[in-house]
């Protein structure tokens, strides 16, 4: 394999970066305030909560499945602790296991999705789909109204600002999405992942516990996010019934922009991070620009597509590479060739 | 018209050859089938039937040679003129729509419609006719996915007979799925239509059924065809040897190593009565270590469930598996797996690889404990481990990192079973190792099977064909409707009787052991 080539490889594989490079380059060259360090850190500031969401599903796309349940979830979990630490229990709940709390209902909403889906085969889109509602009508239930104020402790990952003013919530983020790149790929666990994703069939042939790969990919998925959920209370200072309404399809929008497919097998952390963040930059510099708040969502929609369109591009343009490849080696033996055919 | 002529041929292929890059498929075959006649092609697995049946159904293009149909001459039949020929496929498996009725399934693409609507009472009277004149025993208005596997294939029988009433009907291994009574029917069926003056061409691995219904026969051998014979002049015995040929030997390569070889006594695995309802039934064997076990049988005899029963796949239903201190029924592949059982799958490019990963990722699968500590991949001895492999296998790579997806048949093959073998187990099941690779790459796999892994574990192995079976077992199991019905050691070896067991019967020289 050429350099040529493995560059070629290397810019298609990162397209999302390169995507991400170009948006920012446009914005700085057009518009105004955007590259000051205080903006910058605001759009992954801001991009924090969905792309601990975008990280969630984008795993499950991976391994094959997906969840439309996950920002439910981000308003249940922390939705149902704070209610344990603050209203039911007498005498309430210390922080630190409050915070156990909230990640383990997390990870038993998902638990509950993968075990339906993984071993009694429900279809994940009617799994999810029913928990979606449910949980939204059980946290409309459990919080009619925000429950607040906070302490301190549950506000500072949302809210608080650590050296050079860099909020906590990004260092939250980078941290979950460092911790799951290494998993996938440095761990067996994460070679086992990877490998039911790409062909659950083959896996389960080759031993590997397949079902148990999916339902831990639904237990993570809950975990992260009821992270975001506590990043969210955090950050406005209280939990309320609406948070994360809607989040979910942005949630696909990042993760399909950073790789991953519908089809699974595909994507990774770092191209996740890379969609994340062009969602962040998109509406950031569309407020900048001052475009009417009434058609920020459509814009941002267009966008969306574009780059989802030209990310499709990008697989073929990848085939036909290695492809001429194949080619050129077939040229580059030719007695072969005509050995085998007579 | 020369309707009176009935020696005239109705159907003729000429000098018709199929190459892919690669390999040849068909090489200048000939056949002329007469108007009127019930001509039969048969040939071993690989041996080009499936490609002669492709080119005059016009589903693929051949590369040379030309088709003629009556009076008209192409160099290339499309489906679309093949239709307007009147030539109608009925294939192995049952194309029918489970959600339709059988009417609508027998008048599928045309239900006599006026004005986009269509009379339904018309339909079904028709329908009701067409199945009476076959007096079949089918409700039209019953779906197609209630009626057994047997009567769909019937169902498609009439849609290409009565109803689409073609001059040329081809029959590709359609009696494979069909019950006694039904075949009975269905060669009632196909005499009617001979009497009629209408062509029918059956394909078929099943000897007695082509000399029971056959006028005449063609015999396909490694891509040629051999000429046609007239039935009355054959026997099952005859007609077998033209399939097989005469020239083949064992390898030598293969047939030396064999004498020397010690065996050991000690059995590794023991199968007892395995059982699962509809693919096999009371199968017991022993596998000893070192030892090639062969596992002969046609499509649809149950050797591919066989294998997945043992390894938990398709778990099967009664019975036992004895490895080691364990006797147990496994009831997934990671067990078996704990248990020292791995299972190549025949169908290597949905089952055997993963494709989105690279050729790395897919060799180290079943080793990963060997190349990590407390669940950390090592980076630099997965990649010795792995070149080592890809080294001592011969697979032709670019580069280890590369994707499993861009290498050929052959080296994709040689990635699974080197994966599996790099879980060193004891018992290797290996289904149809050999599918779909080139001579090369087929003689290599048999050689790493035969020197490496046959080594320290036992193998048990299937293959479509009997060639690679000969080669390299030391005893083969034919099985057959998912039985074993008899046992050959390695002295007996003899493809002539192989193919008569294949086919159902008894070794001549003695009862099954």
């Amino acid at each position: 394999m050429s350099l040529k080539l493995r560059m070629e490889l290397l810019l298609l594989d990162n397209l999302i970066w390169v995507i991400v490079a170009i948006f920012f380059l446009f914005n700085l060259l057009f518009t105004e305030n955007f590259a000051s360090y205080d903006n910058l850190i605001n759009i992954v500031f801001h991009s924090s909560i969905l792309g601990l969401l975008v990280l969630a599903e984008g795993l499950i796309l991976i391994i094959g499945h997906l969840d439309l349940s996950i920002d439910a979830t981000l308003a249940f979990a922390p939705g149902l602790a704070m209610l344990l630490a603050m209203r039911w229990i007498h005498g309430g709940i210390d922080p630190v296991t409050t915070i156990l709390i909230t990640l383990a209902i997390g990870a038993l909403v998902g638990l509950f999705n993968g075990y339906l889906i993984a071993k009694v085969g429900v279809n994940p889109f009617l799994q999810t789909l029913s928990m979606e509602i449910m949980l939204r009508g059980l946290v409309l239930f459990l919080v009619p109204l925000s429950i607040f104020p906070l302490s301190r402790i549950y506000t500072y990952a949302g809210a608080g600002r650590i050296v050079g003013n860099i909020p906590a919530a990004i260092i939250v983020m980078l941290a979950a999405y460092a911790i799951f790149h290494l998993i996938i790929q440095y761990t067996t666990y994460g070679r086992n992942y990877l490998a039911t994703g790409g062909n659950p069939k083959a896996s389960f042939i080759a031993g590997i516990d397949t079902r148990r790969m999916v339902i831990s990919a639904f237990v993570i998925a809950g975990i992260l996010a009821a992270v975001a959920g506590l990043l969210t209370a955090g950050r406005q200072g209280s939990v309320s019934n609406t948070m994360g309404t809607g989040m979910v399809m942005y949630a696909f929008a990042g993760a399909i922009l950073g790789g991953c497919s519908l089809n699974g097998g595909k994507g990774t952390p770092l191209g996740m991070l890379g969609g994340t963040i062009l969602l962040g930059m998109i509406s950031n510099s569309l407020t900048l620009l001052g475009v009417d708040v009434t058609l920020v969502s459509a814009t941002q929609g267009a966008l969306i597509f574009l780059a989802i369109i030209l990310d499709r591009g990008r697989e073929r343009a990848r085939n036909h590479l290695l492809h001429q490849e194949q080619v050129k080696k077939l040229a580059l033996e030719p007695g072969q060739q005509a050995q085998q055919a007579g | 018209m020369p309707k009176q002529d009935t020696d005239a041929p109705m159907l003729q292929l000429r000098d018709v050859s199929k190459i892919y890059p690669g390999t040849v498929a068909l090489y200048k075959a000939n056949l002329s089938v007469r108007r009127g006649e019930v001509h039969g092609i048969i040939g071993k697995n690989g041996a080009g039937k499936s490609t002669l049946v492709d080119i005059i159904a016009g589903i693929i293009e051949p590369t040379e040679g030309e088709i003629i149909v009556g009076d008209k001459k192409y160099t290339t039949l499309s489906r679309i003129a093949a239709k307007r020929e009147q030539i109608a496929v009925v294939t192995q498996e049952p194309q029918v729509i489970l959600d339709l009725t059988v009417a609508e399934n027998l008048f599928l693409g045309d239900f006599g419609e006026r004005r986009m609507i269509v009379n339904w009472q018309e339909l079904y009277a028709k329908a009701d006719q067409v199945i009476a004149k076959a007096n079949l025993k089918i409700d039209a208005r019953s779906k197609a996915g209630d009626l057994s596997m047997s009567e769909r294939q019937l169902l498609l029988v009439l849609k290409a007979c009565y109803v689409e009433d073609a001059r040329i009907v081809m029959l590709d291994e359609a009696s494979a799925s069909l019950s006694q009574d039904d075949e009975r029917l269905l060669h009632r069926i196909i005499a009617e239509r001979k009497r009629e003056g209408n062509t029918v061409i059956i394909i078929s691995h099943r000897t007695d059924e082509l000399l029971a219904v056959c006028d005449r026969v063609t015999v396909v051998r490694d891509g040629r065809t051999l000429g046609s014979q007239d039935c009355s002049r054959l026997n099952k015995e005859t007609l077998s040897s033209l399939i097989v040929g005469e020239g083949f030997q064992l390898k030598d390569v293969f047939g030396g190593l064999d004498s020397t070889k010690v065996k050991s006594n000690q059995v590794l695995l023991s199968v007892e009565n395995l059982t699962r309802v509809g693919a096999f039934q009371n199968i017991s064997l022993t596998l000893r270590k070192g030892e090639i076990l062969g596992l002969a049988g046609l499509r649809g005899s149950g050797r591919t469930e066989f294998l997945k029963g043992v390894a938990g796949i398709e778990p099967a239903e009664e019975g036992t598996v004895a490895i080691g201190n364990l006797k147990t029924r496994f009831s997934s592949p990671s067990q078996a797996l704990k248990s020292g059982i791995v299972y190549l799958p025949e169908d290597r490019e949905h089952e055997g690889l993963i494709k989105s990963l690279t050729v790395r990722d897919n060799l180290s699968l079943n080793a990963l404990s060997r190349v990590s500590k407390r669940y950390i991949i090592n980076k630099s001895s997965e990649r010795k481990f792995t070149s080592d492999v890809v080294e001592a296998l011969g697979i032709k790579v670019a580069s280890i990192d590369q994707e499993v997806n861009q290498l050929s048949g052959g080296n994709k093959q040689k990635v699974v079973v080197g994966r599996i073998s790099a879980a060193e187990p004891q018992v290797f099941l290996l289904d149809e190792p050999t599918r779909g690779v080139d001579i090369s790459a087929k003689e290599s796999i048999l050689t790493i099977i035969k020197e490496r892994l046959s080594a320290a574990a036992g193998v048990i192995i299937t293959s479509p064909g009997l060639d690679d079976l000969m080669m390299i077992c030391d005893r083969v199991l034919v099985l057959y409707k998912g039985k074993i019905i008899s046992e050959f050691d390695r002295s007996e070896f003899n493809e002539g009787d192989l193919f008569l067991a294949l086919q159902g019967g008894t070794k001549s020289q003695k009862a099954a052991g």
